[in-house]
């Protein structure tokens, strides 16, 4: 049964290659995003102190850098999935003998080694040589930084799915999508570390998944968190992935009656 | 009204390497290679012709329709559709053709179909008071009636054709092209879309070029055909013709209640002939295959003759298929 | 003129369609909201650690956000459709369907769609704009007031032109929805004082994929410390500009869809 997930994955893995273009205009594109990032935080401290929270330019550049090559995993299946409701293909996907969410997440995860090697790779090269960012403060910060961020790209995967199942309840993906993206680029702390958040905002997003996908990994990464406190946030994120990936298949399971006895 | 001489068309298509190392080296190199999709064809078809124009897939049948409906520029030849040129012309050309495209809707998705009939009414400029004739006359013939508040979103595939077939008409096209027009649907809505077809072609003289694999399509609409195979012309010509060489062939399977060996009865020994089926190669003995030529002896009669001298339990009776027939036409020639 | 009024039943049409999923049409305002309600947010918590960027007070960068979230409603709103030329049309063969219609196939592709969304855009570019105004001290004519409407039309106009020239693309390699997707992404941050890029980054933004004509130049032209009041009275000549490009580019687009098929 693994062996057939892993083979829907390398597939969509091909597919991606098919494209051409998408391959080099999405490598391209992340570097110019990277690009006006750079400028973007370096004029801000040019006008401004040289810390903020505790972040220096270096450091800023380090976080950013991070958090979009993280934050660029957090999407999954759910555009698949929403896109398979709307044509009505669940209900023949049902017939096959795998299990529909876990297939998407194997093409996901096909559809992210592609992305890693147009975005992530590029933007490394990118960073180190022309940014120089920051390496991990210690060993065991980057030992911890890719576990975190494994955690983090699950929750996202599951937290796409969710998103995608709604297309049962309603027409407007295109624009449940652009609200997750929203929601993700902002609370996941990709746009705006989490640390300059305003005081009742951070209490707020201390309850919800989205920094378990982003802020919580790149915190790791930059050594602003650290030890025990860091284990903590691990093992929120670990809380998270199960209780987002419970809630798919406990919506996925009534969508599903809905499907068998409505027929759609 | 429809023009073609040495018509040709080439592609470039590109090629790559199977697996994934295929995929990887496809982004830094590809190659090329050019395929013929239509090749040196030549045919006229006057006002009021209604001509099938049949092939298998990837014979040239669609490339042709492209280029007579603008969508496509030849690469040499000529084509033209009521003195203009399509794919010079291609927006005047538009206004004078017709089109419905096998599973393809022309119709918007989300919007009943009567606000769709009324955008093609402005996109045609058809003045208002023909507009309302023809729909209350396609309303008719094709009881569109209760549809017109639905969209296209929640109709069956028979709904969907009918509505589909009413646009193409909207604006009294001088030539409409029907790719697979019936396919899949059942019988009684063949029929109405028949009808609808040979109502249109005598009302208006429609010219009406028709692909299909429904050779009761043909034998019902059509009073020509034209066969292109490999992107050359095989046959153009009467459909008479064809038919008395290879239409009536037709083949009966039945199913017998015993297995307890068969001979062919008395009756039909010198007019009917055993042919192996599919089903009997797949190891159902008591399954029995007869083939014979419709215009020697009906399928009632083989029937008949057959439930004389045997308990049958079922039968069913082979279609002609257009495939079929090019391929007699390729192995024992016209 | 029979564009136009052709535009109108087509419009028409959509409406009814809105109104048929009213869920779904605030679904998408509220999104569209919610996200450039985000980037403020970013802008504002970043100015409440400094003063100004480059000599641009707060206000001033909402004022050049406030003109490029309404230019860009304009385009999101009525040209939407350009996005998914290729996805939509042209992998699938349904772009045929628009050839044999007897209207320029550019037309019908922007008509098919109504992007409801777009009112989303609409509503927070009118809110930030008039929420920035009231804090600059601008003195208002009749004349500014005008230039303010032809730069926001102008800075629609080029939003059109460069997606509509990468959609294109989409007639040689199928799909070029990763380019538009990468080439709009960059606008995001033309929304920012140009000033704070390196001269390269400046030079592409202006000369190359023209963005800085849909926000921070035609907002210059109303800051008189901006420095580039001369150059913001370009903006409507570039959109001219680059719409014509642009259209070029689609007819050829098209001649090579028409010779290959796809």
């Amino acid at each position: 049964m693994i062996r057939a997930y892993y083979e829907i994955a390398k597939s969509q893995v091909k597919l991606d290659f098919a494209y051409g273009a998408w391959f080099w205009s999405s490598m391209v594109s992340s570097i110019l995003q990277m690009l006006v990032l750079f400028y973007f935080w370096r004029a801000v401290y040019a006008n401004g102190p040289s810390e903020l929270h505790g972040y220096k330019l270096d450091d800023m550049i380090t976080y950013m850098v991070v958090a979009s090559m993280i934050g660029g995993y957090t999407n999954g299946a759910g555009g698949k999935l929403a896109e398979d409701i709307r044509g009505g293909l669940v209900a023949i996907e049902l017939m096959r003998p795998y299990d529909q969410l876990s297939k998407l997440v194997a093409l996901d995860l096909g559809g992210k080694f592609g992305y890693f090697l147009r975005n992530t790779v590029p933007i490394l090269v990118l960073a180190f040589l022309f940014f120089h960012i920051n390496l991990p403060p210690s060993w065991g910060a980057a030992a911890m930084f890719p576990l975190s961020t494994a955690l983090g790209v699950l929750i996202g995967a599951q937290f796409d799915l969710l998103v995608g199942i709604m297309a049962f309840y309603t027409v407007n993906i295109w624009g449940l999508r652009v609200l997750r993206d929203a929601v993700l680029l902002f609370f996941t702390g990709q746009l705006v570390p989490v640390m300059l958040f305003p005081e009742w905002l951070q209490s707020v997003n201390r309850f919800l998944p989205f920094q378990s996908m982003v802020y919580v990994p790149v915190s790791i990464y930059t050594g602003a968190l650290r030890g025990a406190e860091a284990w903590v946030q691990v093992g929120i994120q670990a809380a998270w992935l199960l209780g987002v990936f419970l809630l798919v298949r406990w919506t996925w399971s009534r969508a599903m009656r809905k499907v068998t006895i409505f027929g759609g | 009204m429809i023009d073609v001489q040495n018509l040709s068309k080439q592609y470039q298509i590109a090629k790559r390497d199977p697996g994934l190392a295929g995929a990887v080296k496809s982004l830094f190199s590809r190659k090329y290679e050019t395929k013929q999709a239509v090749q040196d064809i030549s045919f006229q078809i006057q006002k009021g012709e209604m001509v099938g124009y049949i092939g298998a897939n990837g014979a040239g049948k669609s490339t042709t329709i492209k280029m007579l409906s603008g969508i496509l520029t030849p690469s040499s030849g000529v084509v033209r559709v009521n003195g203009i040129v399509p794919y010079e012309n291609r927006r005047r050309n538009a206004s004078q053709i017709g089109a419905v495209f096998g599973q393809r809707t022309q119709l918007f998705w989300d919007i009943p179909i009567r606000e769709s009939y009324h955008l093609l009414k402005h996109i045609y400029q058809v003045p208002e008071t023909e507009f309302q004739q023809r729909l209350e006359m396609f309303t008719d013939v094709l009881d569109l009636g209760p549809l017109l508040g639905i969209p296209v979103r929640q109709m069956s595939l028979g709904q969907k054709m009918r509505a589909e077939l009413a646009a193409a008409f909207l604006h009294n096209p001088a030539v409409v092209f029907l790719d697979e027009p019936t396919i899949g649907l059942d019988v009684a809505v063949k029929d109405r879309i028949r009808a609808f077809i040979r109502e249109m072609n005598r009302q208006q003289e429609t010219t009406v070029i028709l692909t299909t694999h429904d050779m009761q399509d043909i034998e019902e609409i059509c009073n020509r055909i034209i066969i292109i195979d490999g992107g050359k012309i095989l046959y153009d010509g009467a459909l008479q013709a064809i038919k008395e060489r290879f239409g009536d062939k037709r083949t009966i399977h039945f199913d017998l209640e015993k297995n307890d060996g068969f001979t062919i009865p008395y009756a039909l020994a010198t007019r009917v002939e055993q042919v192996v089926s599919h089903r009997e190669a797949a190891g159902k003995s008591n399954s029995i295959s007869l083939s014979f030529n419709n215009a020697e002896i009906t399928a009632a009669e083989v029937i008949s003759e057959m439930m004389q001298a045997y308990t049958i339990r079922d039968l069913t009776i082979d279609e002609v298929h257009i495939e079929q027939i090019v391929k007699d036409i390729y192995e024992r020639g016209l | 003129m029979r564009y136009l009024r052709l535009y109108g039943h087509f419009f028409t049409a959509q409406l009814k369609v809105m109104m048929e999923y009213r869920l779904d049409f605030l679904v998408g305002v509220f999104s569209v909201v919610l996200i450039q309600f985000t980037s403020v947010f970013f802008v504002k918590v970043v100015f409440d650690q400094i003063q100004s960027l480059n000599g641009w007070s707060f206000y001033e960068v909402l004022f050049i956000y406030g003109i490029a979230s309404t230019g860009r409603s304009i385009h999101h709103i009525f040209f939407d459709n350009l996005w998914t030329i290729g996805w939509q049309y042209i992998r699938n063969g349904e772009f045929d369907r628009f050839l044999i219609r007897p209207v320029n196939p550019l037309f019908h592709v922007i008509a098919n769609r109504v992007q409801q969304d777009g009112f989303g855009q609409l509503a927070i570019g009118l809110i930030l704009l008039l929420t920035a105004i009231s804090h600059l001290s601008i003195v208002w004519t009749v004349g500014k007031v005008l230039l303010l409407i032809v730069m926001i039309l102008s800075s629609g106009a080029v939003f059109v032109a460069v997606n509509l020239f990468f959609a294109t693309l989409s007639f040689w390699m199928v799909d070029s929805l990763p380019i538009v997707v990468g080439v709009f992404q960059v606008a995001e941050f033309a929304r920012y004082p140009l000033t704070i890029f390196s001269k390269e980054i400046r030079g592409l933004l202006t000369w190359v994929i023209p963005y800085g004509f849909t926000a921070f130049y035609p907002a210059s032209a109303f800051i008189e410390h901006s420095g580039y009041q001369s150059v913001a009275l370009l903006t409507p000549v570039v959109a001219v500009v680059s719409c014509w490009i642009a259209y070029w580019f689609w007819g050829k687009g098209l001649r090579a869809y028409t010779s290959t098929g796809s």
